[in-house]
Parts: structure tokens; C-alpha cells; sequence
């Protein structure tokens, strides 16, 4: 009785496992039709351009939007939208007089005229005056509006000519990260009611509706928080990609998106928002076989804030004290296998105005304790004491969770304590870090982080005076050290208007001396993204800058 | 009338204390914490001895296997494994300990005042319990990790010294974590308050405060034990998700649940970052439901008998 | 009964509108709102940008008066727009329960169906080896942190053996079976050990009884001995168990919904309170008390049923 049991059990398994199979076979693709999956580390909230500026948005939008110029891997600007970059010399732009008197920049864009939006309307001069429109006006809430409102008039030449006047003449006056709207989807929306337009724009309310793309790709289907489906776009008439589905997926946990990489679930790891350098080297070790690991430095800048407030911070030799007495090229060397190098001034060495004639700040713990005696903090024991008695102890904060700052923070803890410099570490949320902490100055003594800037950007926002946050102000602006020297304001000026590209070079390099001399942030490394990606896709190209990997989308290649 | 009343407090002690020895599982786990917790107070005076700082960073000397000056390797850092456990055991079991006994603190006062009062107050008070259950900890821990301790009065040394997360922890979780107590405590109120002898003594003229403390409390005091033990566990594991999360402690003070969440990105390169601490946190949880159990069994001698 | 139901109810409601008060605040009160989370990625985000966004989602307004406009709102049930989600706050909810119920719902089902009969089993023969391996089980479940768990068996079953699939919500019903055995089992692990142990300590309790002896003196079988007369005792406490965990089930399979990615009411709720989604966060909150609130009433009405001796008040 038992064994017929048995028998009857194993009859009704082999059933199941054969209905099972099947269904996998009716579920598993149709033969031919390529397919990618990317596992990502954090989700868009918004699809539309406007309401939102991340990277998790850029990532996905790079396949189906594509912006006026952008940054190429070698970071020269180059066009997105339109068909050639305009400058002063080929006549494109021109400087023209404001009312104010003042001198601001004509720049006119050609229109790429194969562009269509995915239900067949060609993108024209209007959709890029409606993303303008939508962007300055302060009842909708975007996030850039003062970039937009930067730009004084928009005037539509004909379709496929549109002309922005900006109200000053800076090095980048031909730069425009201006993402077209399609005036026959959204413009109707907008108009209504602009107060509640990012409540009904169709980018979210229903992404898959026909006229939101125009790049090689359209949205499917997005479930806000978990996956974006990508399909071709039919009316795209560059280069055809590769796939006929792509499929962004958000995998919040480290552990758990190479878990879902190695068991299929995903193809590759993007290296925008994907994972850590450090549990990326693991993985290239175990790995390496399988699977392509590319670094590449990023303009991501760790660093560290110092409050300048607190009298202990003032003393210069005590803030190059602390940064010699830490080891930064052994930090890199052996937490990074130098993938993220050491930053020896807040300009990337890629940029080609970094310059190495600064004064250099090299591991030396000797220098470090006489710079501390210098300033008065004496050994006492294994401590370091003033003249009053008091105890040098400094605080230092960053991003609860953050695993790779946190391993940082303790390396310079311990290091600290060597040169008799006691630190105590406290850690905040996210939210609460960079919601409050930062900019009302409550971060203790230091603070580390990261500023991600675009190629040749003015550190304006976080080196001049007038951006130190205030209570008067509403603890608004990033100077969060609250650094405040003329000579760097009038550097900050000078640059932003400058055109000539070797004055510039000259006051970059004064404001890179300036810098590491005055020392109100201590530099730790540039960043680097990792991405892993399968043997068989080839031609993804790290940009290192904001620019995602995905505005080449239709250049990736299958090899298998 | 309970025997309790009868026997001599220690001798009754003693009788409780070998019927807990009586028990192999009870008494091994009671050994068991004892010895470690000794171990975890022993540990900085044992890595003087050794001359070894745990948390002195070696980044040369990162993942070290083990070996006689690091008896089970060293961490991604450098720093030595053994005392790095310890004093991770210092943390955890100290978070455990104290916020199970402000739990259970607080919880058997709103439970005997609810079970002895009744009425409205006992309505209150449980909905109250009800709502707290309810209430998420998550936005409860954000803020309190956001509040500037230097507001409330607080030294700015007190505020910013190393163990401000652990006490800001500790008292978060007392905070929150009183309900099953106060619910406990408030049935095995209600059940004492209607026994004969407790009518008894009312009538006899004892006032409620007099009740409370002769009849009541040593009536619940094993169910308390019981409940406070289970919660050190707990509360050692709560500690561990946090740390997944990343709320939990600052990295400055080294915690089981801290070492345990770090090493899942070196799973595999260095299985024992994780294999060590996890151990510790399962072998202490364990352990405390074992002693639990065992307590429990004590304070009621009917069940040692069905149990041997 | 009906009277009791009602009192119960409108206590009920009177501690939600609290919640809701006090969730508010708490909101409020933690650091930072959405627009310095903006600032904090971007550096070309000037100052003026800074006060037209807070404008925009009306965030210069006191604490006191968002609330009650709040409130006002969703009494006509309007719960707000979520900023994380672009999307109504409601729908976003209305989504994420079902992902929540499809996971925590078997997972209890399962863990009452192992520990109450294993219970039963373990109490009858006390001290034996059975008992001994059951009890180590059970202990070897609550002891193990769930995430730890959730990451071992994604290795094992996804990674090493590749029978089951590594997160995801899966497409279809076989696709969502296949996408739920991990998590489910991740989560039925990390509960059963302590409704065996409850069910253990209660049944053993209940085979003390004089009633039980009885019945057992009378001749009557052990089967029925255990159905009849141990299990409608020893389910009293479970009862309870079950009903207070109902809320912490609600919101508290944030570990396995974060490693499995599934879009349920742990992670919509955490990702709401760390992104500073006032909307989401506030009817997340409410919904979990609400949770809570019911299966502590439904506990106690099963009790009234299955225990005659209490009459409910």
C-alpha cells in the first residue's frame, strides 16, 4: 500500500513537473528577439525631465530622450539634439545687448529633422519652447528652474530652428542640457492648470503613452519602484539597437543584485547607480571569467567639510595637520586596489585644466604632530592638549550606511589617534544628513561626502561666501564649510565669464593653489563607477561624467 | 494561600536555583552567558595583556587568517577578530540588556496600573499599548538620530562621546518595546486581583499599593523573568537589522549586528566576517530561550516535572 | 457582542485619529524635507530654486496647519499625491498590499500549519527526542537574523541551483507562485519557530488540566484527546499572538521585501520615510495601525468564541 502510494505520488509529480515545463516553454522568449536586463541600484520617482534631476532617471531616460548637447566620454560637448554645436566662430551664436545694458548670448540650434516623437510627430523648435516654458514657471515646481530662467527668450526660427538667448555670456554659453517636451502631448496638460501639472503629466501617469519618446527607445511599461520595460521606438530612424527589450531593474541591496546577476535575472550591472568599487573588485576576483568589470573615475569628489566656524577649525596648521597625518594613498591602494585615485585638489585630474603644481600633502605623521605643536595642541600621554587643558577631540559625520565611507571613516579614525587627534564618529541617515545637518552646520567638526559636477563646472555654489548657509538665508547655498576669502570670489567670478580658454587654464590653476593652500576641505579621491557587464555585450562606454552610458544605447553590440 | 508564602525566602531561592541546575540545556546557557558575558568585561584588560588594539587599522595586514598573535584572523581593516568579537559582544549584550529591562520596567507599571485600576484608565492604557504596537520604529529612529542632544541640556562631551547611539538605541528600544510586558503584567494582575486571598487581605484592610507589592508582584515575577530573558535576544537581533539598514550604531563602536551586516559583501572572500559574529548572536539568542525556559520551569515546578 | 464590537470600533477609531496626529508630527519633526534632499545631489541647484520648490509642495507652511489641511483631505478621501512614486498616494498603497498579503498571508498560513500540529506533537511526548529536535528548530528560527537567511537561500536556490528565481515580482500566476517560494519561506521560517514554541508551552499547559485527565481516565483516544479538548485551550494564546503580529507582519517584511524585491508595504513605507514622502508615509502608517487594531479585536473575538467562560464587555 505504502509503495503504490508512492508510486501514485511520483505519477502526480512527474504531471506537475511536465506542466511546469511547459508553462517555461510558452513563457520563455520568442527565438531571435534579444533582450537586456540591468539591474540598477535605486528607482526613478518621476519619468518626467522636468520634475526630476537623478541619476537612476537619466539612466532610463537616456534611451528614449536625449538632451540639446551633452557630454561624450572623452567630455567634449557634443550634440544631442541638434546637428552641430554652435559657437561664436562658426556663427551660430552671438553676443547681443540686454535692456539692462548688459551682454548676454544668442545661441541658435539646428534641429536634427530625422528626430520623431514615437507616435510619428517629428520634434520640432516648439517642444523645445514648451520644456522652457514649463521649466521657468514657478507654479510647477521643476527641478532646474533657475537654469531655465536663465534663459531670457526662446524664439522659434521654423521648425527645425530654435534660437535661446541667455542673460550672460559664460564658457559653456553653448551647453544646453534642455530636454524637448512634445507640445502635442504635454503642451495641452500644461496649460490647464500648470499649478497641478506634475500630477497629470503623462510621463507619469502613463509613461507608455505613444509621443513621450524619440530616442531609439520607448517606455512599455514602468512599475514605479521595481522595473522600467523599454521597447524600439518605431520611429526612430538613427542607428537600431540591438535589443527589442530592455528591462531596468531596482535591486536596493548590494548582496542581493549580484545574487539576481549571477542567477540570470539580470545581464549586467550599470555602473551609474550599480554597485560599490570595492564589492566589485571582490566580485572581478571571483568573477573575472564570466563577466567584464570596467572601472572609470568618475567626477564624483570624496571629501571632507570643515566647519570653519569652530575656532579649533580656523588654524590652517591644524587642517593640514589633519591631512597629513592621514594615509590617502593607502587607503586607495588597499580598500580600492587604486581604482579610485587619491584627489590632490578639488579639480579631476582628467580635466584639462587640472594642474599638479599645488603644494602636496603626501602621508607624514611627523609633520602632522609638529604642525600640532606648532599650533599649541601638546602630546599629553596619547592625547593632544591646549594651553587651557583642553583635549583635541573632533567629530566627523557622513552617510549612516554607507559602507565604503564608513570603512574610510574608521581608517582615518584610527589614523588620527596615532597622531594623538581623538575622533569621534557619528553618523546620520541620508535624510537627515544632507536634510539638515550639512547646510545648518551641524555636522560636528567634519563632514564627508561627495559633490558630482559636470565637466568644467564653477565650484561656485560650494567655494564663494555668498553661498554659505545662514539662518537669514533658511540655511540655503553649499558652502557648508562657510569658507569666506575675496581672492576666491573674485576667482569664482572671473572663471564663470572668462572665455579665452588659456586665461582660464591660468585661473583655474590659482584657484586649484588657493585651495589646497587654505585647505577648507580636506580632499580624499575621486570616485570611481564599476561596471559589470557579460562577455557578449560589448562597446558600453563609461563616461565618467554625468552623461549616463545609455545616450549610446544603440551602439552596444551582442557577441555570442 | 500559595505555599511561596510559607517557605523561607532563600530557602526558597535555593530551591529554585537547583531546580534551574537540574536542567542540563537551562544551566549550560546560564553558564554559557555568564562566561561570556565575563569574557566581553574581560576584553580590553585581555587585549592590554596581549598588546593588541582592536581597533587599531592595519590596512597591510587586512583579512589575515588566523594565526598565534590573531587567534581567528583579522577584518577587512586589519584589526583583530577575537577582541573585535569581544568588544562587539560589549555592545550588543549591553543594547540587550538594557533595553529589555527598561522595557520590562516600564511595561509592569502601565501593566499593574491598567490590570489594578481597571476602567477607564485600563481601556487607555491598552489602546494606547495597541497604538504602540501599531507604530512603526523606523521614522521613530530617524528622528531621534536627528535630534541635537546639546539642545536638551546635554554637555556637548556627553553628547558626542561614543556610546551617544548605544544609549539613544537603548532607550528607543525600551521605548517601544514595553507592550508585551504591560499586557503580560496586566493579565497576571487581573488574575491575582480576583484570588481569594488577595480579596482577603483587601478586606482585611490592606491598601492597593500594599496589594501590589506583597501579592502581586511576586506572583508575576517568573512570568516577568521569562518575558525579559526572551527580549534580550530580541532585541540583540533588532540590533542586526538595524545594522542591516544601516540605523544602527555608529561604526566607531563595534557590534555583532554591525560586523554581521558588514561582511555580506565579503561573503566569499572572507566567509569567517560573517561565519563569527552570526555565530555569537545565534548562540546568544539561543541561549537566552533556553535560559528563559529554564526560569520559566523553575518558578513552576509542575513543569519540571513533566519535562525530565 | 454587537455593543462590544462597537465600543471596540470607535476605540479603534479614536486611537487612529491619534496615530494619525502623531505620525504627522513625527514626520515633521524629523530633519530635512524633500527639497534639501534635492539640493544635497546637485550643485547647480541654486537658492532661489530652493524656495520656489518648497513653495511649490507647499512646504513653507506650519506643521499644524499641513495637517489639518491634511486631514481635511482625506476625510473626503483624498490621501495626496506621492512624490516618490508619481503617483496617488492611495494607488501606490492599493498595490503594495497586495504584494504584502500575497507574501505575508501564506507565510502565516504556513507557519500555523507546521507549528500548531508539530505543537500538539512535541507537548504529547515531552522531553523526548521529537521534542528536543522540534524545540532546537524552533530556536534555530528565532535566533537567525531574517536578512542573513534571505541572502543564504538566494545563493543556495538561485545562484548555486538555479531552481528558483532570485527576486522579482514574476508575470502571470505561475510566475508570481514561482516568485514567492523564496520569500515566503524566508518569512515562514523566521515566524513558525515562535508559534511552535507558544503552541508547545500552551498544549502542555492544557494536558495539565484536570478536564484533560479526565478524558483521558474515561478511555477516550489520544487523537481526540489532543483535537477536542488540548487544541481549542491551547489555540487561546496563539490567538493572540497571531493578532498582534498581524500588524508587524503588515509592515514588518521590509527585510524580505527589500532582498526579494517585492514592492510591498515594508518597502513603500521605508522608501516613503527616508525619500520624506509625507502622503505615502502618513497612510502607510495608518493603514499598519488600522492592521493592528483588527487583528487585536478579531483575537479577542475569537476568544469569546472558542471560550465560553469570557464574556465580552
Amino acid at each position: 500500500m505504502p509503495q503504490a502510494g508512492g508510486a501514485a505520488k511520483l505519477a502526480a509529480m512527474r504531471t506537475f513537473l511536465l506542466a511546469m515545463a511547459l508553462a517555461c516553454i510558452a513563457l520563455s522568449p520568442a527565438a531571435r528577439a534579444e533582450r537586456l536586463s540591468i539591474g540598477v541600484s535605486q528607482y526613478a520617482a518621476s519619468l518626467n525631465p522636468l520634475l526630476e534631476a537623478s541619476v537612476a532617471q537619466s539612466y532610463v531616460l537616456g534611451m528614449t530622450l536625449r538632451p540639446m548637447t551633452m557630454y561624450d566620454a572623452d567630455w567634449n560637448l557634443i550634440c544631442g539634439v541638434c546637428l552641430r554645436v554652435p559657437t561664436f566662430e562658426n556663427g551660430l551664436a552671438e553676443r547681443q545687448e540686454l535692456d539692462d545694458g548688459s551682454v548676454g548670448a544668442a545661441v541658435t540650434y539646428e534641429l536634427n529633422p530625422d528626430l520623431a516623437w514615437d507616435d510619428g510627430t517629428p520634434v520640432t523648435a516648439q517642444d523645445f519652447k514648451l520644456a522652457w516654458e514649463i521649466g521657468r514657471d514657478p507654479a510647477v515646481g521643476s527641478v532646474s528652474g533657475e537654469g531655465y530662467r536663465r534663459v531670457l527668450e526662446v524664439t522659434v526660427v521654423d521648425d527645425h530652428t530654435v534660437t535661446f538667448l541667455s542673460d550672460r555670456v559664460t564658457f559653456n554659453y553653448n551647453a544646453s542640457g534642455i530636454i524637448p517636451m512634445p507640445e502635442h502631448v504635454e503642451g495641452p496638460l500644461y496649460r490647464a492648470d500648470p499649478a497641478t501639472y506634475k500630477t497629470r503629466t503623462r510621463y507619469d501617469a502613463a509613461p507608455n503613452t505613444p509621443g513621450l519618446a524619440f530616442g531609439p527607445y520607448r517606455i512599455a511599461e514602468a512599475r514605479a519602484g521595481s522595473e522600467v520595460v523599454l521597447e524600439r521606438n518605431p520611429h526612430w530612424s538613427g542607428k537600431a539597437p540591438a535589443f527589442d527589450q530592455i528591462k531596468t531593474i531596482t535591486v536596493p541591496n548590494t548582496a542581493a543584485l549580484e545574487a539576481n546577476l549571477l542567477s540570470g535575472s539580470i545581464d549586467m550591472i550599470a555602473g551609474e547607480l550599480g554597485t560599490r568599487v570595492a564589492p566589485a573588485l571582490a566580485f572581478q576576483r571571483r568573477h573575472g571569467e564570466d563577466y567584464n568589470v570596467i572601472f572609470r573615475e568618475s567626477l564624483a569628489y570624496e571629501h571632507i567639510d570643515l566647519d570653519l566656524t569652530k575656532p579649533v577649525m580656523q588654524d590652517v596648521r591644524l587642517r593640514r595637520a589633519l591631512l597629513y597625518a592621514v594615509d590617502r594613498q593607502a587607503i586607495v591602494d588597499r580598500l580600492f586596489e587604486d581604482k579610485q585615485p587619491v584627489a590632490i585638489s578639488n579639480v579631476s585630474p582628467l580635466a584639462s585644466y587640472a594642474t599638479t603644481d599645488l603644494p602636496h600633502y603626501p602621508y607624514d605623521p611627523e609633520k602632522a604632530a609638529a604642525l600640532l605643536e606648532e599650533a599649541g595642541w601638546t602630546l599629553d600621554g596619547r592625547f593632544r592638549k591646549n594651553a587651557a587643558g583642553d583635549q583635541l577631540i573632533l567629530t566627523i559625520g557622513t552617510t549612516a550606511g554607507d559602507r565604503t565611507r564608513e570603512l574610510v571613516q574608521q581608517v582615518l579614525q584610527s589614523q588620527w589617534r596615532q597622531v594623538g587627534i581623538e575622533v569621534r564618529i557619528q553618523n546620520a541617515p541620508a535624510r537627515v544628513f544632507f536634510g539638515q545637518q550639512l547646510n545648518e552646520r551641524r555636522y560636528g567638526d567634519m563632514a564627508m561626502f561627495a559633490w558630482f559636477a559636470a565637466p568644467g563646472s564653477v565650484p561656485r555654489t560650494t567655494l564663494r561666501s555668498s553661498e554659505i548657509p545662514t539662518e537669514e538665508n533658511g540655511w540655503a547655498g553649499q558652502n557648508y564649510s562657510a569658507y569666506s576669502n575675496p581672492e576666491m570670489d573674485r576667482l569664482l567670478d572671473e572663471i564663470e565669464t572668462t572665455l579665452d580658454v588659456d586665461a582660464r587654464d591660468i585661473l583655474w590653476a590659482e584657484l586649484q593653489q588657493l585651495y589646497m593652500t587654505d585647505l577648507p576641505v580636506l580632499p580624499l579621491y575621486w570616485r570611481a563607477t564599476a561596471f559589470i557587464l557579460p562577455k557578449w555585450l560589448g562597446n558600453v562606454q563609461p563616461t565618467g561624467n554625468l552623461s549616463p552610458t545609455t545616450y549610446w544605447i544603440e551602439d552596444w553590440t551582442v557577441d555570442r | 494561600m500559595p505555599g511561596s508564602t510559607l517557605a523561607s525566602p532563600s530557602a526558597e531561592a535555593r530551591g529554585r536555583l537547583r531546580r534551574i541546575l537540574r536542567q542540563p540545556l537551562a544551566a549550560a546557557s546560564l553558564a554559557f552567558l555568564a562566561l561570556l558575558a565575563l569574557a566581553v568585561l574581560a576584553a580590553p584588560w585581555l587585549s592590554e595583556q596581549q598588546g593588541i588594539d582592536p581597533s587599531a587599522v592595519d590596512l597591510f595586514n587586512a583579512m589575515a587568517p588566523p594565526s598565534a598573535q590573531h587567534w581567528l584572523g583579522t577584518d577587512e581593516l586589519g584589526r583583530d577578530l577575537f577582541y573585535r568579537l569581544l568588544l562587539g559582544g560589549r555592545a550588543s549584550l549591553a543594547v540587550g540588556l538594557a533595553a529589555a529591562l527598561g522595557a520590562a520596567a516600564i511595561g509592569t507599571l502601565i501593566g499593574l496600573l491598567a490590570g489594578e485600576r481597571g476602567g477607564w484608565l485600563d481601556a487607555l492604557l491598552m489602546r494606547g499599548t495597541d497604538a504602540m504596537i501599531a507604530l512603526p520604529l523606523l521614522p521613530i529612529l530617524i528622528v531621534l538620530s536627528a535630534i541635537d542632544l546639546t539642545k536638551l541640556g546635554i554637555p556637548p562631551s556627553a553628547a558626542q562621546s561614543e556610546s551617544t547611539a548605544l544609549i539613544r538605541l537603548i532607550v528607543l528600544v525600551a521605548l517601544v518595546g514595553w507592550t508585551t510586558t504591560a499586557r503580560l503584567v496586566r493579565a497576571a494582575t487581573r488574575e491575582t486581583l480576583a484570588q481569594d486571598y488577595v480579596l482577603a487581605a483587601r478586606a482585611m484592610g490592606a491598601g492597593p499599593a500594599r496589594i501590589l507589592l506583597r501579592h502581586v508582584l511576586p506572583n508575576i515575577l517568573a512570568p516577568l523573568m521569562v518575558a525579559t530573558t526572551l527580549s534580550v535576544g530580541q532585541v540583540i537581533l533588532f540590533e542586526s537589522v538595524l545594522s542591516f539598514l544601516g540605523l544602527g550604531l555608529d561604526p566607531g563602536t563595534a557590534s555583532w549586528g554591525r560586523m554581521l551586516a558588514g561582511a555580506q559583501d565579503l561573503l566569499w572572500e572572507a566567509p569567517a566576517l560573517a561565519l563569527y559574529p552570526g555565530l555569537a548572536i545565534a548562540a546568544t539568542v539561543i541561549a537566552c530561550n533556553l535560559a528563559g525556559d529554564g526560569l520559566a520551569a523553575a518558578f513552576d515546578p509542575r513543569r519540571v516535572a513533566r519535562g525530565s | 457582542m454587537l455593543r462590544y464590537i462597537a465600543q471596540r470600533t470607535i476605540e479603534g477609531l479614536v486611537v487612529l485619529w491619534l496615530i494619525s496626529f502623531a505620525s504627522y508630527l513625527l514626520l515633521g519633526l524629523m530633519p530635512g524635507d524633500p527639497v534639501d534632499l534635492m539640493i544635497s545631489g546637485n550643485p547647480e541647484l541654486t537658492t532661489e530654486d530652493a524656495q520656489r520648490l518648497r513653495a511649490a509642495y507647499g512646504l513653507d507652511r506650519p506643521l499644524v496647519e499641513r495637517y489639518f489641511a491634511w486631514l481635511d483631505k482625506a476625510l473626503e478621501g483624498d490621501f495626496g499625491y506621492s512624490r516618490h512614486f508619481a503617483k496617488p498616494a492611495a494607488a501606490v498603497l492599493g498595490e503594495a498590499i497586495w504584494v504584502t498579503l500575497s507574501v505575508a498571508l501564506p507565510a502565516l498560513l504556513a507557519a500555523l500549519a507546521i507549528a500548531v500540529p508539530l505543537g500538539l506533537w512535541a507537548a504529547e511526548r515531552p522531553g523526548r527526542w521529537l521534542d528536543q529536535s522540534l524545540n532546537l528548530g524552533a530556536l534555530v528560527s528565532l535566533s537567525l537574523p531574517t536578512f542573513w537567511l534571505a541572502i543564504m537561500l538566494i545563493y543556495l536556490f538561485a545562484v548555486l541551483l538555479r531552481w528558483l528565481p532570485a527576486g522579482g515580482m514574476g508575470e502571470g500566476f505561475g510566475g508570481r507562485i514561482e516568485h514567492l517560494v523564496l520569500p515566503v519561506g524566508v518569512l515562514t521560517f523566521s515566524i513558525a519557530g515562535v508559534f511552535l514554541r507558544f503552541m508547545r508551552a500552551s498544549a502542555s499547559e492544557a494536558l495539565n488540566q484536570d478536564y484533560v485527565r479526565t478524558a483521558r481516565a474515561k478511555g477516550v483516544g489520544r487523537v481526540r484527546v489532543m483535537l477536542r479538548h488540548v487544541l481549542p485551550n491551547a489555540a487561546l494564546p496563539l490567538i493572540t499572538l497571531v493578532g498582534l503580529q498581524l500588524g508587524a507582519i503588515f509592515s514588518g517584511t521590509l527585510i524580505v521585501e527589500i532582498l526579494f524585491r517585492q514592492l510591498g508595504m515594508g518597502r513603500v513605507l521605508y522608501d516613503a520615510i527616508l525619500g520624506n514622502d509625507y502622503n505615502l508615509a502618513l497612510i502607510g502608517l495608518m493603514l499598519t495601525t488600522a492592521a493592528t487594531l483588527l487583528g487585536n479585536l478579531l483575537a479577542d473575538l475569537c476568544h469569546a468564541w472558542l471560550d465560553p467562560r469570557i464574556t465580552l464587555r
